[in-house]
């Protein structure tokens, strides 16, 4: 097998055929690093790599990733060889670029693709236009609700959550995501949520403030962290998956802290309501 | 029960919306959702919060590689919304409460059985997907193919 510095000097004749290695990688990185950042498990990154590299060729080509690193090589001892190292900061879950990602890969293996097209397809998926924010907004007040009637709460409690559950995701969306780290930002969530849960019974909204607190917390709840870290492990990604469940497990302590927080705070204000 | 399996219908529906899954699939997160629901409501009858949550881990599992296979998309897009009421969020709250009105002995209680739920969910999710895909293909009708 010649190496691909050979390749590069006669690109007409070998091109459909033979592809560039570094364009593979190059290409198969880009994939990983869509996937990994949208939520998807470590299993998951390395088999669509994997399928991409060996459609295209690249039979040495070898990747290690951790939840948000991805690193590979391709080449043979001497010669050319592809090494990269990417950090990847995740950027909260779209599982629709996951599985568009997924699909892709699948389509690639199956020889729909040349490089090129493959490519373009990847910068879609990246630029695929997320829900609107009052979509999103709306969807996390509607969820906060049901929550609350699953945990008890009669009619007018899920109304209370619903709205608490529609201000919390304006505070996700607005303040906490873009300005505030995780540890105050969970915090802060939860003494927001249980600030406003008590302003609405205060009001006369809601009669029992423990469920409309519940519901409306949900939104803050790490479920894709969770969820994800037991895959991981289970899949015997044991880092990933144990740096996950710390993620997971901090995000829970910091909202149990800020609702703590919040109730020291307001209960004696409130005459003790939530007691 | 039929207003809480709707809730829990609604519930998922809302948190595929957040987790950016495609609306075509919403349907199936839906059925999902209020089925793991319903295995926790039947269950919670004999068995303690624990095995319920195990028994409807395994369930939503279960339907969620099964509408994987059909629909040959990744098994997440389901699975996180759908066990999404399942995950111990209220115990939290819960432990919280206690702990800062100072009632240790039920924020202790609540506390332990949280971890015991989320234990239930991490086996109920280990077993479940320890099934060999052959047997999900031939559920959903589909020939073995090379992935």
């Amino acid at each position: 097998m010649g190496t691909s510095g050979q390749e590069k000097t006669e690109p007409t004749m070998n091109t459909s055929i033979e592809y560039d290695e570094d364009e593979v990688m190059e290409l198969a990185m880009q994939a990983g690093e869509l996937l990994l950042e949208n939520g998807a498990e470590i299993f998951r990154v390395e088999e669509t790599m994997d399928r991409i590299c060996r459609y295209y060729g690249v039979e040495s080509a070898s990747q290690f990733i951790l939840m948000n690193y991805i690193l590979a090589t391709a080449g043979e001892g001497h010669g050319h060889m592809f090494a990269k190292v990417r950090h990847i900061p995740v950027n909260g879950s779209h599982l629709d670029r996951v599985a568009a990602v997924n699909q892709l890969s699948r389509e690639i293996a199956r020889g729909q693709y040349t490089i090129e097209e493959a490519r373009e397809a990847l910068d879609g998926i990246r630029h695929m236009p997320e829900k609107p924010k009052s979509v999103q907004i709306l969807a996390s007040g509607i969820a906060s609700g049901a929550f609350c009637c699953l945990f008890g709460g009669n009619l007018m409690d899920c109304l209370a959550a619903a709205i608490a559950g529609f201000l919390i995701y304006v505070y996700i969306l607005y303040i906490s995501g873009p300005h505030l780290s995780k540890i105050v930002g969970n915090v802060g969530g939860g003494a927001f949520v249980t600030l406003i849960c008590n302003l609405l019974y205060m009001a006369g909204i809601g009669d029992h403030l423990n469920f409309m607190i519940i519901g409306s917390m949900m939104p803050l709840v790490p479920g894709v962290a969770f969820t994800v870290a037991i895959r991981d492990a289970a899949d015997g990604d044991y880092i990933s998956g144990t740096v996950r469940m710390i993620d997971a497990l901090l995000v829970f302590i910091c909202i149990a802290i800020g609702v703590g927080m919040g109730i020291a705070i307001l209960s004696p204000l409130t005459g003790g309501a939530a007691l | 029960m039929m207003i809480q399996i709707i809730a829990a219908v609604i519930a998922t529906v809302g948190f595929s919306v957040l987790f950016g899954v495609p609306s075509k699939y919403y349907p199936y997160c839906g059925v999902i959702g209020g089925a793991g629901w319903l295995v926790y409501l039947i269950a919670l009858e004999r068995f303690s919060t624990a095995g319920a949550s195990l028994a409807a881990t395994m369930v939503v599992i279960f339907l969620s590689r099964l509408a994987a296979v059909k629909k040959k998309c990744p098994v997440t897009i389901f699975l996180i919304a759908g066990i999404f009421p399942l995950v111990p969020g209220a115990g939290v709250y819960w432990t919280a409460y206690y702990i800062v009105t100072d009632q240790l002995r039920l924020a202790a209680e609540t506390g332990y059985t949280a971890v015991k739920v989320a234990v239930a969910i991490v086996l109920g999710i280990v077993f479940i997907f320890e099934l060999p895909q052959g047997l999900f293909l031939k559920l959903a009708g589909r020939k073995k193919e090379h992935h």
